[in-house]
């Protein structure tokens, strides 16, 4: 079968810095001490580094370019992440390909950013062209008006409550509390969820994520770069899609749909035998959207799904175990590296209290807000070598 | 408080004119095989690729696909607005086109989306004039 990762690609390192409602950090210094967690995880020096791949939305006018010069790198292959809370995992898939073919040895895959809310709607406003001209004007109120579309269409054209994307919510928040790492310390009753302060209607507070400083790492490897006797974790199958479908923005699907039969399929798994589920959530229409394109539920049929599984750590659908963007936070770009850091800690045996027996699992991005809906979908199937 | 402005270019200036005058317009594909309708303006046909688009004015009618009650603006602008109604709207041209509900009074949700509505010009920024909908 052309097209998977052959030996299937090692990730050999994980890091994550504390995240921090407010930070006088640069974005330089985040990206850099998510690095060196990831190399110390990996047992690995700096100068092993020969690919670089970086998605920071604050970045400009830097890029991954003189970040390697920055960090005194002297890479033979890079990348910048340029689909929003997709690329960290379309980093990864690229750079698997670069590792396949030789291009590159040992790639680091890192994402950051410096937020507070202010100063991410600031970004919001004017994050590309269609945005700034189209949206921007009219007062849209950022992503929160933008999804509160798709949320009021979700929710009469599928039947949809608020108690529904509620109970996803939870027990995410519940997950959450089981993160030392996550800035949401208190349990969420159905009452405070259903009754926050009003942001786009549908919208409430606890439906939109609370902008942060942070950064997140991986480090991808040929397999026998892994340290001896440690945990051997794969990628082992993945995808990417843009501006799917070109004719609808209010579908409700994104391009998940179109590349995850190929995604099983190289996987050599399929969504039930998947131990966790890191979603994309910004907003909780959006993880409905993807369970959906992954092959979770028909269409429109997640709203049953979520009604009958449990999705906390201890349930029969973990979602989101770290408390996803929504209980943790959401560091600007590493918003797409989040669900794989979590995945990881997972499968090493590194998620402390909310550890599961866990061997493989999804990820999946989004992200790359325009005109009206996120242009870009990923999502990559992880696991431990057998 | 001046509010966030579009950027006008060669591609976008006459729809951002015609706002002034009180009229909304549309690009057109010239490509006699396509002939849909464009928006937002672009420097190609996205429906066919094609490189020639042409500016028409259009109904200014169209139907609500959706909408929000906005609580919290992205910019500070827009407060002494807020509440307002974004919306999403299908012109009947085709192209989806994204403003505010232009409305006296209280707003009967119910049913708000597929209802039929027609362009209304107010003042944006000084020298700019943009399309609001209200219901027809």
């Amino acid at each position: 079968m052309t097209g998977k990762y052959a030996d299937r690609v090692a990730i050999i390192g994980v890091g994550q810095t504390p995240y921090e409602k407010r930070s006088q950090k640069t974005v330089h210094r985040v990206l850099w001490e998510a690095l060196d967690a990831a190399l110390r995880s990996a047992g690995l020096p700096m100068r092993r580094v020969d690919g670089l791949a970086v998605t920071a939305f604050v970045l400009p006018p830097d890029n991954v370019t003189t970040v390697a010069e920055h960090f005194g790198l002297e890479p033979r292959w890079l990348f910048q992440g340029l689909y929003g809370g997709a690329s960290g995992i379309i980093s990864m898939l690229h750079a698997a390909r670069a590792i396949q073919a030789g291009d590159a040895d040992v790639v680091a895959c890192l994402t950051a950013d410096v937020f507070d809310v202010a100063s991410h709607m600031d970004l919001m406003d004017r994050f590309n062209a269609p945005v700034r001209d189209y949206l921007g004007p009219y007062g849209f109120g950022g992503p929160n008006g933008i999804f509160a579309l798709h949320t009021r269409l979700y929710m009469e054209r599928h039947g949809a409550r608020r108690e529904d994307f509620g109970k996803l919510v939870i027990a995410q928040r519940a997950n959450a509390l089981l993160n030392p790492n996550a800035l949401f310390k208190v349990p969420l009753s159905m009452n405070d969820y259903l009754n926050a302060r009003l942001i786009a209607e549908p919208l409430r507070l606890y439906d939109c994520v609370l902008p942060c400083t942070g950064g997140d790492c991986v480090i991808l490897a040929r397999p026998d770069l892994a340290p001896r006797g440690g945990p051997q974790v794969r990628l082992l199958a993945g995808g990417e899609m843009h501006n799917f479908p070109v004719e609808d923005v209010f579908a409700l699907r994104g391009g998940w749909e179109r590349f995850r039969d190929r995604m099983w399929a190289h996987a050599g798994y399929g969504p039930t035998e998947m131990d966790f589920v890191q979603l994309y959530d910004d907003y909780p229409v959006m993880e409905f959207v993807q369970l959906e394109g992954l092959g979770y539920a028909p269409f429109g049929g997640a709203v049953e799904l979520i009604r009958k599984r449990d999705t906390t750590v201890r349930g029969d659908l973990p979602i989101n175990t770290g408390g996803g963007q929504l209980s943790a936070g959401q560091a600007g770009a590493s918003g797409g590296m989040i669900g794989v850091v979590e995945a990881v800690q997972q499968l090493r045996g590194e998620a402390g209290a909310r550890q599961l027996p866990a061997r493989r699992g999804l990820v999946a991005g989004y992200g790359m807000v325009a005109y009206g809906r996120g242009l870009s979908c990923s999502a990559a199937v992880l696991g431990l070598e057998d | 408080m001046e509010k966030p402005s579009a950027r006008l270019t060669s591609t976008n200036r006459p729809f951002f004119e015609g706002c002034n005058e009180g009229e909304l317009r549309l690009q057109r594909c010239l490509s006699p095989s396509c002939g849909q309708y464009v928006y937002y303006p672009r420097v190609c046909c996205p429906h066919c690729g094609g490189g020639e688009l042409g500016w028409e004015p259009a109904s200014g009618r169209g139907v609500v696909v959706s909408y929000s009650r906005v609580h919290r603006p992205q910019h500070d602008s827009f407060l002494p607005e807020a509440p307002y109604y974004f919306i999403a709207v299908r012109l009947h041209e085709g192209p989806l086109l994204f403003s505010r509900l232009q409305a006296e009074g209280p707003v009967q949700e119910a049913g708000l989306i597929g209802r039929q509505v027609r362009a209304v010009f107010v003042p944006h920024n000084p020298g700019q004039r943009l399309a609001f909908f209200t219901l027809v």
